[in-house]
């Protein structure tokens, strides 16, 4: 019986949210990312250097911030729907790449920066052929840590009506129908893990390419 | 505006829900530290079993919280109840708490550990004289984290009874009443602020200077 209904379930319905889910995770994956990494280049720059430590730390205080005071702190500015979650979910997944960014290009050899600099590099070339690179371990953490982070946001913004994998869950709560939150949980969390296996593995070849 | 006004006109409430909110992740944190510490201590030398173990947590940790929930109001035994609230904060802070344990007594340089021992220190004394003081850095880091995270967690508790802080978001969507969830927001944002600035202060206070990890 149970079986037949979480069967009915994976076909039915999990496709759909599943695709749904992943769409979110995926949009707003992408805007902290383009975000993320330039703001944290120029926090790296020498203008910007002094205060770069301040802004890490207020940095590192928001990342304290709860996902669902986030999205609360949105909804009353943006409303309901599909939009203010992936903007809640953006800034949300930001703040690790960012940090990551910054700590991976602050932790490079000065002499090494300083030898590209020797030898003519202008300083994009340096930024692109030295600096990035060897800062993109680290900033592929960052980004592992915040695709982890916004699959599990993403499920909490359904109370914003995001939809996704978010929606099994809670109509499984508010119904008391544990196996639809247990559909719902296991694929987010096989998503989670997918996203960090993933991208642990291009992180490894990416870095492969460049040692 | 009438989002302060909200918060006036409320701040009996606000208190109370203030106040459950620290007594749940407080009664959390404390189980958190005797099970996961000793976890963390018993595991110390055994590595494959460390490795499943944090397999485990790892996994936990990127389950939903609010399908933990979900899932253990579900179990004979704890429904909706503090029980089941507490025990998901619990498994969440698994992973900060004994991964920390864990890595931080083995990074203890083998020649300390040489040394206490060539003095005659039984196991048991080098563990609670030389490896645990030498590790408290690394294990406040990872309780600090994990005691920020349950101020975020324990406010998707109130979608199984609990009162707190969460209350103010949960009841606003669904009445619709934006200065509620605003509130809500910022105040469950604050108190993770202010957790985090208290255990910061707590990390100065009991680390030796000798000991502060370079941040």
């Amino acid at each position: 019986m149970t079986v037949e209904i979480i069967l009915d379930i994976l076909r039915n319905d999990a496709p759909r949210l599943v695709a749904q889910h992943l769409t979110i995770v995926l949009i707003s994956l992408s805007i902290a990312i383009g975000i993320a990494i330039p703001v944290g280049i120029l926090l790296t720059r020498e203008a910007l250097k002094p205060h770069a430590n301040k802004i890490i730390a207020i940095l590192n205080t928001a990342q304290g911030v709860p996902s669902l005071a986030v999205i609360a702190i949105f909804l009353k500015f943006l409303g309901i729907g599909l939009v203010p979650s992936i903007v809640a979910l953006s800034l949300y997944g930001l703040l690790p790449i960012a940090q990551n960014t910054i700590a991976g290009i602050n932790s490079i050899d000065p002499g090494i920066i300083e030898s590209a600099r020797g030898v003519g590099m202008p300083k994009r070339l340096v930024l692109l052929k030295v600096e990035l690179p060897l800062a993109l371990p680290i900033i592929m953490a960052g980004v592992q840590t915040s695709a982890v982070l916004v699959v599990g946001t993403a499920a909490v913004a359904q109370l914003i009506g995001a939809g996704g994998l978010g929606k099994l869950i809670f109509t499984g709560i508010s119904q008391f129908r544990p196996e639809l939150t247990i559909i719902g949980a296991a694929l987010a969390a096989i998503m989670a893990i997918g996203f960090d296996r993933g991208l642990g593995a291009l992180k490894n070849k990416l870095t492969k390419h460049y040692a | 505006m009438s989002t302060v006004r909200y918060f006036l006109k409320n701040i009996d409430k606000i208190v109370d829900y203030t106040i459950e909110h620290i007594a749940l992740i407080s009664v959390a944190m404390a189980l958190a530290l005797v099970i996961w510490i000793t976890t963390g201590i018993l595991i110390r030398n055994r590595e494959k079993l460390a490795g499943n173990l944090l397999g485990v947590a790892s996994i936990i940790m990127s389950i939903p919280s609010i399908s933990i929930y979900g899932i253990l109001v579900t179990v004979p035994g704890f429904g909706l109840s503090r029980k089941s609230a507490v025990l998901a904060l619990v498994l969440y802070a698994m992973l900060p708490i004994v991964r920390n344990v864990y890595i931080a007594l083995n990074e203890v340089d083998d020649g300390i550990i040489e040394a206490a021992r060539g003095m005659g220190m039984p196991e048991r004394q080098i563990l609670w004289k030389v490896q645990l003081p030498l590790a408290f850095p690394v294990i406040f880091a990872g309780i600090r984290v994990a005691m920020v995270m349950m101020v975020g967690i324990a406010t998707l508790s109130v979608y199984i009874g609990e009162r707190n802080l969460g209350r103010l978001i949960q009841q606003g969507i669904t009445r619709t009443h934006m200065d509620m969830v605003l509130t809500g927001g910022l105040l469950v944002a604050a108190l993770a602020i202010i957790v985090d600035g208290v255990m910061a202060l707590i990390q100065k206070k009991l680390i030796s200077p000798g000991l502060h990890l370079s941040e």
